[in-house]
């Protein structure tokens, strides 16, 4: 079971010594202010990871949004309206990537670069600079692998749910996570 | 040794080719066992188990493994060096990457879309012994609480907004029962009279690990103390400690969400939303000994 299954069903067996929202008087999961008033925080939340930064964060938000709310209709009912809107914001955010034709942040050479940092280098290092270098890094690698490292790690989205957002196989998204730790640990394994 | 590195170097060079590639994957991936599992994998004969070991790390960071899973890997690591150190760089990357997560406080409330919202809260602000405090509830129950002391009234309506929320002065008639249910019990459990909240809550826009956290935490009795480290296990999380304490940092429901019960390990009292002030009073109001085992 995956942590995000974990999580979900931890939720539908939890047992509050507080009166929680009832199913029964909840927004209907078919409104879709429902849906964006559950999924909205994390998903924005997303957007920041994707982009790094709060303006492209802002417009990719917006965009992503309002094109669930022009396709929310056609939505099957029992969609599973969390991975859906993770999978509209990672079409739009690769989509648009392709459109500019660059990679968002630092490209192949840089990351080359931070991976042959000889080691006394580091040592100069502060712990925030190190943190920074990690963060460059994951922005550095691969898209699938960012991606997929970010859904999982920061997300806690389950495989199917990763490989439907990314069109590729179950084993595939999780050969993406690994592999993304895989580098990190090659590189900050032994200095951070 | 010399096997192991050979091994990664191939994996290594098998994997980018996913990356762009649109193709089903026709072999199992590197780095996972999916058909019999990893135990299984190390007993294979000629198989080095230090190669099932290394390869299972990545998915144990994440979360991948099952618990005899993880059982058999910590087992291995604690007789190998070799793959104790290689697991400790994991935890390392992990580690970092958790603190890549932006602190609650830092976390921006996401932009107020350019769409329709109908729902509505509203909110009140009531005196207790902490200070004023701003109570928001929809027709569902309980949404936000506020320490106005450290809180403006803008941004507290921000965190609404935040939440998918229309933000709206003083209790209407929608919401006159579940906020005046709250207001009642808080001034309650103020005078002493209440050690226990019994008022619908409304979750709506809360994230599953925060709301796993939040309910943890309000199992936790009137005048009792847990710490971090106990809500991570409790929720099957032990190693999201620092998780824990950013989501408790989120807790939309002060008070009522006992956040303030839940101090470090080493007994000291770890931090507050509403400052540190009022977690110490409100723990004194409860007769909590603030020494923990």
């Amino acid at each position: 079971m995956t942590n995000a299954m974990a999580a979900e069903a931890a939720l539908a067996g939890a047992t509050c010594a507080y009166s929680t929202l009832d199913p029964a008087t909840a927004p209907a999961a078919t409104s879709f202010e429902a849906v964006l008033a559950r999924y909205q925080g994390e998903i924005y939340r997303y957007t920041i990871h994707l982009t790094r930064n709060r303006t492209d964060a802002d417009d990719l938000y917006q965009e992503t949004l309002l094109k669930a709310y022009r396709a929310f209709d056609r939505l099957d009912g029992a969609a599973n309206h969390r991975a859906w809107l993770y999978r509209i914001a990672t079409n739009t955010f690769l989509s648009d990537r392709r459109k500019r034709g660059r990679e968002a942040g630092l490209d192949e050479a840089t990351e080359q670069a931070l991976t042959a940092a000889p080691d006394d280098h580091a040592a100069g290092l502060d712990a925030r600079d190190l943190l920074r270098e990690v963060e460059s890094f994951v922005a550095a690698l691969p898209v699938k692998q960012r991606v997929a490292l970010i859904l999982r790690k920061h997300h806690e989205l389950g495989y199917a749910e990763i490989a439907a957002t990314l069109k590729c196989s179950e084993a595939a998204a999780r050969a993406n996570v690994h592999e993304a730790l895989r580098k990190l640990r090659q590189s900050f394994g032994d200095r951070l | 040794m010399e096997a192991i590195m050979t091994a990664s170097d191939d994996q290594a060079n098998q994997v980018p080719d996913l990356e762009e590639s649109t193709a089903p994957m026709m072999v199992a991936p590197t780095g996972t066992w999916p058909d019999i599992g990893i135990i299984a994998a190390a007993h294979q004969p000629g198989i080095d188990p230090c190669d099932v070991a290394c390869d299972a790390m990545p998915g144990h960071v994440v979360g991948d493994l099952t618990p005899p899973e993880m059982a058999w890997l910590l087992d291995h690591t604690s007789d190998c060096s070799y793959c104790a150190n290689m697991l400790n760089g994991y935890e390392r990357v992990d580690d970092a990457l958790e603190r890549l997560i932006p602190p609650a406080s830092q976390a921006a409330p996401p932009p107020l879309p350019f769409l329709p919202s109908t729902r509505r809260a509203s909110y009140r602000t009531i005196e207790s012994p902490v200070g004023p405090l701003l109570v928001a509830a929809t027709e569902a129950g309980v949404c936000e609480i506020g320490f106005a002391r450290s809180e403006s009234e803008a941004e507290f309506r921000g965190r609404l907004v935040a939440r998918g929320l229309t933000p709206v002065p003083d209790l209407d008639e929608a919401t006159v029962a579940t906020g005046g249910q709250a207001i009642a019990q808080l001034r309650e459990y103020f005078e002493g009279r209440r050690n226990r909240f019994d008022v619908p809550l409304d979750f709506a826009g809360v994230t599953p690990f925060t709301r796993a956290v939040l309910d943890a935490t309000a199992e936790i009795p009137f005048g009792h103390l847990s710490t971090y480290r106990d809500i991570a296990t409790r929720i099957g999380k032990p190693g999201a400690t620092r998780a824990v304490g950013n989501a408790l940092g989120r807790n939309p429901i002060p008070v009522i969400i006992p956040c303030h019960r839940v101090v470090r390990s080493g007994g000291s009292l770890g931090g507050y939303t509403g400052g540190i002030q009022i977690k110490e009073r409100l723990l004194a109001l409860e007769g909590a000994a603030l020494v923990t085992a």
